[in-house]
């Protein structure tokens, strides 16, 4: 058994880190889903094939990873387009790919693809990188951008965009030239509110805003998850106790608003732990990206782990009511097997790139 | 590479990591933040918003305490119904359902249509629905037999505010009815939440209307439960949470009397007027009585609309409780009071005399005012002015008052104000005064007015109620107590005194004297009521003219239309020498006070004093 740990490239903080959020994840979405068993047992299942994906995206060396990026992003990229053509519509919005009795988000990719690309495009240049090398990095991060955001799914079209754009900032982006594209887009701000905008996203950023002009309509669910989270108190009302959750007042308990859940029946304390296990994880992620073999390595750890992060943060800032709402899962907890597959693979990659080190010639 | 820009990249890349990952410990910290000013700063309004999202309180009717008699007699009860309750959410099929009921339970059309237009709405949200109200004998067993069948339906007791006297005690007791702002006695709960409360009375959610029901409404309606329900975002029922239960109201103990009122009823008859009889050692009120009545237990439990609008329609106005709100002019029945004027104020003495021709002429104009009696009393005194009802006396008495004093004079003795303690819409009638004439009127008053005051007649009204308090004033000699129809056993009973020190007990015997000899004498007007019974009784009648005629030839022509016959009235006390009860009675239209009011209040006496 020794022999084994010692031949496979294994990370145990994050190994436990994430294998601790995902039982959690489980427990919370038992009461979540009103203790509904086959939603839990088929999330266990997706949990179970996600650690087999981690671990197996751990074994290759990073430079596989580098050789085969362009690869990934193309696919991704074709398996997108496949669903935007072909796709079945739910809820409005093509998202979903069909591959026999499974259904996968094909935009998930995407938030890996992003990265591991620019990371590859942009590691052997100079420092500052160049104009050029900009151009192209932005260009490739608005396309897949606009492809997602299209669908329509603004969380995840965000969610890329910033994986895309972590990369490009922490390769060395001049700060000047950070500053000009801020300026531009405040100055393109009402062009994005008028004509990108969908009618209910408008609606609710303004709702955000103006949380009360409209209690029973669009500011609803914000209204209802405070009302949840706040209830809880210090130490929560008790597993499968929360009146919100189990009433059905809390929308969307088990996808986007699970937090609430957790915030309303474990309380304040439930709260603390499980942003402790996340900040543990994401610490580890940064020692492993300072600690990281070569540039390449660098960039692709910063890159996915920071684009988790964005995505637990927006998250939380939604439900508590610091951001419009927007569609986004709570990272390990909520319920979805994509984004939840694709996590996993995201944090294969990581430990991969953080476990590998290059034999130096002796 | 080589190996110092390598060096210098790897630190650009460390600053700007620790940059980035700075940021997202500052954003958990925000969300942490936040999430202690919802949690532990805003614990307290969020868990109340909570509760306020999932508690569903609803009202629990209270039932309204009875009313009795003075003997403990029930006058108002709650008497028991039985309604058919279903729960809806659990019956799958509702016409099957139906059909399998209809044998057990007779349904109508509308209670078909009406169930089916609810049921729908009251299965989701887990809340019951009435398919049949008021079920009987035969349909309770019916159910009862086979409720093994229906798990999806009840029998629940809802009562009827019901009374055996219905038509008798009408304006004295009120009746209830549905109410819509029942909501502002419990604030607590939501008024949108009033339309699923628990009811107790078939009828719904009542108020008292006008009577003891109206006045003691506070006393007698208790104090709602609640029952609170947990409910989900759709607003259906999940379980219930808890249960207060509601308190019933008191129960009101009046001094009214049931015989006494049966008497007055069935004495006066299908006759329009009124009959007040009050307990001189209380003031209790014991009748009160106008005719015609209606019935309350049809107003109470659901009159029809026609039926209604007949009663509002109907040109006696049963409506109209004629012994606290009738103005009647009190005739000679004011004779008693205008003596104590002149007696008090010197104008006349017990032995001071006059000549009766059988009219008065008015001085100043020389218009003259008949007596009753044509050709006159011969020699009149005050006791044979009391006895034979002198009008000449009185104009001549009269003639020589004051206005303004007389007017304070019958102030003093309860005319123009409210005399009952707890009575529902007492009218204070007035006494006229040279303002309120020349206000009304805009014309002055002249002394033909006084004069005309001193037999009653004129501007002066009084109410039924008025009078026996009045009555009961002149039985006690002054020492009377204020009028009410209910006593509580721990209330000072409030006396009141009438005294002027110029009118001392001797003018108060003789008063009782003349009073008595009114009925028990020979030569007095209502004399022929003097064998209807075996005690001693004292009064006065009065015959209260309603247009003013010069003769008695030319009132025959006016009797040819009732409506304008004279009001026939008495007021009597006794039994004598020692006065337990005072009575007023009039008879609208009734003609002759003495004879045909007479034996309406002598009944009446009879009954109160048999008991």
């Amino acid at each position: 058994m020794n022999k084994l740990f010692q031949k496979i490239y294994f990370d145990p903080y994050i190994f436990f880190s994430i294998f601790l959020l995902s039982m959690l994840g489980l427990f919370f979405l038992f009461s979540a889903s009103n203790a509904d068993t086959s939603i839990v047992s088929k999330q266990f299942f997706y949990v179970f094939v996600g650690f087999i994906i981690m671990i197996l995206a751990s074994q290759p060396d990073p430079d596989i990873f580098r050789r085969m990026s362009g690869l990934f992003l193309i696919f991704s990229l074709l398996l997108l387009s496949i669903t935007y053509l072909f796709g079945p519509e739910i809820n409005g919005a093509q998202r979903w790919v069909r591959i026999g009795p499974l259904s996968f988000q094909s935009s998930e990719l995407l938030k890996l693809a992003v990265p591991v690309f620019l990371a590859n495009f942009l590691f052997d240049k100079k420092l500052p990188i160049q104009r050029k090398e900009i151009i192209i990095s932005l260009i490739i991060i608005c396309c897949c951008f606009f492809i997602v955001f299209r669908q329509p799914d603004l969380g995840t079209a965000l969610i890329i965009a910033c994986s895309g754009l972590f990369v490009l900032f922490l390769s060395g982006l001049s700060w000047s030239f950070m500053g000009g594209s801020f300026i531009l887009l405040i100055i393109s701000s009402p062009f994005i509110w008028n004509i990108l905008l969908q009618p209910f996203q408008r609606q609710r950023i303004a709702t955000f805003f103006n949380p009360e002009s409209d209690p029973f309509g669009a500011s609803w669910n914000i209204i209802q998850s405070k009302v949840a989270i706040g209830s809880g108190g210090l130490l929560g009302k008790g597993f499968g106790q929360g009146s919100q959750t189990q009433l059905n007042f809390l929308p969307e308990t088990e996808t986007d608003f699970i937090f609430s859940v957790i915030g309303e029946e474990f309380g304040f304390l439930g709260v603390l732990l499980l942003l402790s296990i996340y900040l543990f994880l994401l610490l580890r992620c940064f020692y492993l990206a300072l600690s990281a073999r070569d540039r390449f390595c660098r960039l692709v750890i910063g890159g996915l782990s920071l684009t988790f992060a964005a995505n637990l943060i927006i998250n939380l800032c939604m439900v508590v009511g610091l951001l419009p709402v927007v569609g986004m899962p709570l990272p390990f907890i909520s319920k979805g097997g994509s984004s939840l597959v694709s996590l996993f693979l995201a944090f294969g990659i990581i430990v991969s790139m953080g476990t590998h080190k290059k034999f130096l010639p002796q | 590479m080589i190996f110092e820009e390598r060096q210098i990249e790897k630190n650009n890349f460390s600053s700007r990591a620790t940059l980035l990952f700075g940021s997202i410990i500052l954003g958990l910290i925000a969300v942490l933040i936040k999430v202690f000013s919802l949690q532990i700063s805003g614990y307290s309004d969020y868990q109340l918003a909570a509760l306020k999202n999932k508690n569903y309180a609803v009202p629990v009717q209270s039932l309204r305490g009875e009313i009795f008699d003075r003997n403990g007699k029930v006058l108002v009860k709650n008497q028991p119904t039985f309604d058919l309750i279903t729960r809806p959410n659990l019956i799958s099929d509702i016409d099957s359902f139906l059909d399998e009921i209809e044998p057990v339970i007779f349904l109508s059309h509308t209670d078909i249509s009406r169930y089916k237009k609810l049921q729908k709405e009251k299965a989701f949200v887990n809340k019951e629905l009435v398919l049949k109200k008021d079920l009987s004998d035969e349909e309770i067993a019916r159910f009862n037999v086979r409720s093994f069948n229906f798990q999806n339906a009840f029998i629940a007791k809802r009562y009827r505010r019901i009374t055996d006297y219905p038509e008798i005690f009408s304006h004295v007791l009120g009746y209830t009815s549905r109410t819509d702002d029942d909501y502002e006695s419990m604030p607590e709960i939501p008024k949108s939440h009033w339309k699923d409360a628990e009811l107790s009375y078939a009828h719904g959610l009542i108020k008292g209307r006008i009577g003891l029901e109206e006045i003691y409404d506070d006393y007698l309606s208790g104090k709602h439960g609640q029952r609170v329900y947990e409910i989900n975002a759709r607003g259906q029922l999940v379980q219930p949470l808890s249960f207060i239960e509601p308190e019933k109201g008191s129960d009101l103990f009046t001094n009214l009397d049931i015989e006494a009122h049966k008497s007055a009823a069935k004495y006066l008859g299908n006759r329009k007027g009124a009959v007040v009889a009050i307990d001189l050692e209380s003031g209790g009120i014991n009748v009160l009585y106008s005719s015609p009545a209606y019935s309350i237990n049809k107003l109470s439990n659901g009159m029809s609309d026609t039926e209604f609008q007949d009663l509002i329609n109907d040109l006696d106005k049963p409506f109209f409780n004629r012994a606290l709100q009738g103005r009647y002019p009190p005739a000679s029945t004011i004779k008693p009071a205008i003596g104590m004027y002149g007696l008090s104020n010197n104008i006349v003495n017990w032995d001071f005399e006059i000549k009766d021709p059988g009219f008065f002429t008015l001085p100043e104009t020389g218009r003259v005012f008949r007596d009753w009696l044509k050709g006159g009393h011969g020699k009149v005194d005050m006791h044979k002015a009391f006895l034979v009802s002198s009008n000449t006396y009185f104009f001549s008495l009269a003639y020589q008052a004051d206005i303004q004093e007389l007017s304070n004079h019958l102030s003093s003795l309860g005319f123009g104000q409210k005399v009952c303690l707890d009575c529902f819409g007492e009218d204070q009638a007035f006494v006229p005064t040279p303002e309120w004439k020349y206000s009304m009127m805009n014309a002055g008053w002249v002394k033909g007015d006084t004069v005309n005051l001193g037999v009653g007649q004129g501007y002066l009204v009084a109410t039924p109620m008025q009078l026996a308090n009045y009555a009961s004033l002149l039985a006690t000699k002054g020492k009377y107590f204020e009028p009410s129809l209910v006593t509580f056993g721990n209330q000072k009973k409030s006396i009141k005194i009438w005294q002027d020190d110029r009118f001392d007990d001797s003018d108060w015997s003789k008063m009782h004297e003349a009073l008595l000899g009114v009925i028990e004498s020979d030569y007095g007007t209502a004399r022929s009521i003097r064998g209807l019974k075996e005690f001693q009784v004292a009064g006065k009648s009065g015959t209260a003219e309603l247009v003013s005629l010069d003769s008695k030839e030319a009132y025959q022509e006016v009797r040819a239309s009732e409506s304008l016959r004279d009001h026939s009235i008495i007021i009597v006390f006794g039994p004598m020498p020692n006065p337990r009860y005072a009575v007023s009675v009039i008879i609208e239209n009734g003609e002759s006070g003495g004879a045909i009011a007479g034996p309406v209040a002598i009944e009446v006496l009879k009954s109160l004093i048999d008991e």
